[in-house]
């Protein structure tokens, strides 16, 4: 033993486990996460203890030597990834997918793990260095090993459109795989995704429905194949909501429509037989409201349809308003057109959403072709006319109220509302005056719908119609109050007394009436202007009726309902039993034309024969002699002989009315011309003509000749004066 | 009196023009000196202004009082008669409108004193011989492009039936080939054609006036012919019928 004491003091000593004096500790460090890595792939994680490894990571990173650790790591991730390539190489026909999964599965976990391992790499090193994040890089070495490995790229690609051409045509696939393989494109960047994947897909779908819609447009009517174009457009939305990215959706619908619509889509349209025109001609809702949904999605879609059904429409309308069989009968014409009209509106309700553009096209369509036939405002009135004299016969209230309204409709398409102003007035006249105005109520209303269409002007005249005929009434009563106490043997007349220029103008004709007759007219004539001074009344006679009570030779009675001018030629059978025309014209002083009429409604008609003619021929010639036929029977008691209906006009009258609208149309474009240019003072000649067409138009259109004239007649009238330098410029003179 | 203070040779150039013009000494000398007493000058000066002259007004009375009728202070259609005859024109001459328009007469072959008298001290003349030898320059003035309308759209008036807002058909083709043989105007014959199968009519003054214009601007092809151009109807008609029966081609 020694002697000498050892003096011990405490001192800090450093930190024994100096790493940093270590040549090896990186080799030893990287071995160990090394050995963890390769354990991870091999699904040995279990074992590895997660701390130890950080921190021997975190170590080796605040040792600087982050970058070499990345260094290592990126060639370590190559090698795994490599190995696992040569695994998914070898992989046989429907395992490669499989595999792919597979090893993507274990790659991602495997990342996973690494990341968090290296996790203090990630926030530090690679911060501020800007590398690529671990668990990033893994993906991008996936990427570049083995999707675009060279052996697997052009394989993956081919497997996918495979099985997607394989599924298009009917056979089922799996589709989860398909899912989780795209996802993992997606996974590697929207970028991959798209070169890798997507826009080949569209490229191959493109020929794939090229082809499909070549095919089927050779075989398939229009009907069909817009059922598989439907077909195949939801069934590739599903497709890409199974297994693709969302973002696809839209791109392949494009393809599909395009492809098979739009490529195709004046054939469709077109189609002879089963194209719209057939679908419309057939009511074929279902099929237009496919072809509507369908189209929808091509540029140019509804116009073409729209514009493919108007001239269908024109082109039907057409035919209809001028086919000379449809115009013998106007109450069908018109009702044609109703349900034309009734016909499109459902197609449009229907099939087209109630598309206001197509509204718009149906009513100029109308509006084009009911102009064609310069009848229509006559037939329409005809058609209203007829409506109106069933009334609530024939239909409910309500029913007759819509059918009015849709008449309106077609109103409003004429363009010369004047002429059917005209002619609505004179059918009124003859409804009001026989009493075949079966419901005043829908008379009414009917006025209603025109006065709010076209103002208070257009029916004010007519609503003097009505008034007349109520006065009339209540002053006939007076006339019989006034006059109870004469002798009550004279026959009874109901008197209606018509406002001149309310009531449709009618040539007054001679007529004797008989003496019976003449003398209570002439008391009521006495009795009216004794109140009304001032006033002039003139006999309508072709324009009354008269009830008489006639007993034949053979016993039977019955009450005879004639007009006038049938009651005046009856009348003279009191007093002579034959009589020829010639006499029959003398004594009653009835034109010819209306005398023969009249004779021929009493004499010739099946049932109704009153009088006997010799010869029995139709025609009349002034010897042939009338007689009362003694051997008339009748089942009703009321017999009632020629009433007059409205009917449409004759050649000669229709020219004539015709005339006097024109004529009423002269002053009204006058007063236009005078209401434009007081106005605006000076004014050129074209700018003239535009605005009162456009003022007139509510009315009817303007010939632009009769225009001019007009305006020549106020230069004459010096209304007007031309400009004296620029001769296309007229001045308004005060 | 003036004329003692002239020189020999003033003298004669004074006599020899109102020789050749048929004016007044006054209105010659007064031409003479403004043209400083060359005769072409004066000449010129001369006929630039008609209504320089201050004629001798009895002589014009009496040319009138020779003319006019026995009971009525009117020059009628006999005595209008009666003038042409001594002026050597045929009645129907162009010149006698132009003289007629001169005068702003009211009606054809009618003249009022004032009318009549007015119109000679316009024209420039004081007797039958002065008016003779004047017609050549009164023809002249058709020429004249202003004078011409003012010529045209004055006898719309003038050959007007008294009373009468428009022109009879008859009348209105007589003068319009009255006046256009002056302008040669190619259309005329198809026009008066048109009017006596299509129109029948009486023609309004604004049709009387636009024809004119489109006597001028239009031309016989019809190439700048406008339908929106504002013409009365009646000339577009007219254009219609050319077209049809093939005198032009439609555009």
């Amino acid at each position: 033993m020694s002697s000498a004491p050892k003096k011990r003091g405490s001192r800090i000593e450093p930190f024994r486990h100096r790493v940093e004096t270590d040549p090896n500790f990186f080799d030893k460090s990287w071995r160990k996460l090394h050995d963890a890595i390769r354990e991870i792939y091999n699904h040995n994680a279990s074992g590895l203890s997660f701390e130890e490894l950080y921190r021997t990571a975190y170590n080796m990173v605040l040792h600087k030597h982050g970058p070499k650790l990345y260094e290592h790591l990126t060639a370590n991730l190559k090698e795994h990834l490599e190995e696992m390539r040569t695994s998914i190489e070898a992989a046989q026909g429907g395992l490669f997918l499989e595999e792919l999964q597979r090893k993507w599965d274990e790659h991602n976990k495997a990342l996973q793990m690494i990341r968090d391992i290296l996790m203090y790499m990630d926030r530090t090193y690679i911060l501020t260095n800007k590398k690529t994040p671990v668990f990033d890089l893994g993906l991008e070495l996936w990427r570049d090993t083995i999707v675009r490995s060279s052996m697997i790229q052009g394989r993956l690609l081919d497997t996918l459109l495979e099985l997607i051409h394989r599924e298009r045509m009917g056979e089922v696939i799996n589709r989860s795989l398909m899912r989780s393989t795209t996802k993992m494109l997606m996974d590697l960047g929207s970028s991959v995704y798209q070169e890798d994947f997507e826009r080949p897909f569209l490229e191959v779908s493109a020929s794939f429905y090229s082809g499909e819609s070549q095919q089927f447009i050779e075989c398939c009517a229009c009907g069909e194949y817009l059922k598989q174009a439907e077909r195949r457009l939801n069934e590739e939305s599903e497709r890409v909501t199974q297994y693709m990215d969302m973002k696809t959706g839209e791109k392949i619908t494009a393809v599909v429509v395009k492809e098979m619509l739009a490529n195709h889509m004046q054939r469709l349209i077109l189609m002879e037989n089963s194209g719209l025109v057939n679908m419309l001609v057939e009511d074929r809702y279902e099929d237009l409201t496919r072809m509507y949904s369908l189209f929808h999605h091509v540029a140019e879609g509804h116009s073409t349809i729209r514009s493919v059904m108007a001239s269908h429409i024109k082109e039907t309308g057409k035919s209809l308003v001028t086919d000379p069989e449809r115009l013998k009968d106007p109450v069908d014409f018109v009702q044609r057109l109703l349900n034309e009209k009734d016909k499109y509106d459902n197609i449009i309700n229907v099939s087209f959403s109630n598309d206001k553009s197509f509204l718009n096209a149906l009513n100029s369509s109308f509006e084009n072709f009911i102009n064609l036939n310069n009848r229509s405002p006559e037939f329409i009135s005809l058609f209203v006319d007829d409506k109106l004299r069933k009334g609530v016969k024939e239909a409910s209230e309500e029913d007759l109220e819509t059918i009015l309204d849709k008449v309106m409709m077609l109103f409003r398409y004429l363009q010369e509302k004047d002429l059917f102003e005209k002619y609505y007035k004179q059918h009124l006249a003859k409804r009001l005056l026989s009493g075949k105005a079966a419901s005043d109520d829908s008379e009414r209303s009917m006025l209603v719908k025109l006065k709010t269409e076209c103002g208070y002007q257009f029916t004010s005249k007519l609503e003097g119609m009505f008034t007349d005929l109520k006065t009339s009434h209540d002053t006939t009563q007076n006339f019989y109050a006034a006059s109870s106490s004469d002798a009550t043997d004279a026959p009874t007349i109901s008197v209606q007394i018509l406002t001149t220029g309310s009531w449709p103008t009618q040539p007054c004709s001679t007529c004797n009436l008989p003496p019976e007759i003449l003398a209570v007219s002439e008391k009521f004539r006495a009795f009216y202007l004794g109140t009304h001074n001032g006033r002039r009344l003139t006999w309508q006679t072709n324009m009354g009726t008269a009830d008489i009570k006639a007993t034949f030779g053979n016993g039977s009675k019955h009450e005879l309902n004639v007009s006038t001018y049938q009651m005046c030629v009856l009348m003279l059978f009191n007093s002579a039993d034959a009589l020829t025309y010639r006499e029959i014209e003398q004594a009653t002083a009835i034109p010819a034309a209306d005398l023969k009429r009249c004779l021929q409604s009493l004499a010739l008609v099946k049932g109704k024969q009153v009088l006997r003619k010799e010869p029995m021929s139709r025609d009349i010639s002034d010897d042939d002699s009338f007689c009362v036929n003694d051997k008339f029977t009748s089942k009703l008691f009321k017999v009632k002989i020629g009433t007059v209906v409205a009917q449409k006009e004759t050649d000669p009258e229709k020219l004539e009315t015709r005339q006097r609208v024109e004529e009423d149309r002269k002053p009204q474009i006058e007063a236009a011309i005078v209401r434009i240019m007081k106005s605006r003072r000076v004014l050129d000649h074209n700018s003239i003509m535009t605005e009162v067409t456009k003022q007139l138009q509510p009315r009817f259109l303007p010939n632009p000749v009769v225009i001019k004239k007009r305006i020549e007649s106020l230069i004459e009238r010096e209304f007007l004066e031309r400009d004296k330098t620029d001769r296309k410029l007229y001045r308004y003179l005060a | 009196m003036l004329i003692y203070k002239l020189g020999k040779g003033s003298r004669e150039k004074v006599q020899q023009f109102m020789t050749i013009t048929g004016a007044s000494e006054k209105v010659a000398l007064q031409a003479l000196k403004a043209s400083d007493w060359h005769l072409e000058g004066a000449f010129d000066f001369f006929y630039s202004q008609p209504q320089i002259s201050a004629a001798n007004t009895r002589r014009l009375e009496e040319m009138y009082n020779k003319y006019k009728e026995p009971d009525a202070d009117m020059i009628m259609v006999e005595g209008v008669s009666q003038l042409c005859n001594d002026l050597h024109v045929d009645p129907q001459d162009i010149v006698m409108l132009v003289i007629s328009w001169h005068m702003k007469a009211a009606t054809m072959c009618e003249f009022t004193r004032q009318e009549f008298i007015g119109g000679l001290q316009s024209i420039g003349v004081d007797s039958i011989e002065k008016l003779r030898e004047k017609l050549p320059s009164l023809r002249a003035e058709l020429k004249d492009d202003h004078k011409f309308r003012e010529i045209y759209n004055f006898t719309f008036n003038w050959a007007r039936e008294k009373g009468q807002k428009s022109l009879s058909l008859e009348t209105a083709i007589g003068m319009w080939q009255l006046l256009f043989a002056e302008r040669q105007w190619p259309l005329l014959d198809h026009w008066c054609e048109f009017l006596q199968v299509r129109h029948n009519k009486t023609i309004s003054r604004d049709t009387w006036t636009q024809l004119l214009e489109f006597v001028k601007s239009i031309d016989p092809q019809l190439s700048n012919y406008d339908e929106e151009g504002a013409w009365p109807y009646l000339i577009d008609e007219f254009v219609e019928y050319l077209i049809e029966n093939g005198f032009v081609q439609r555009k």
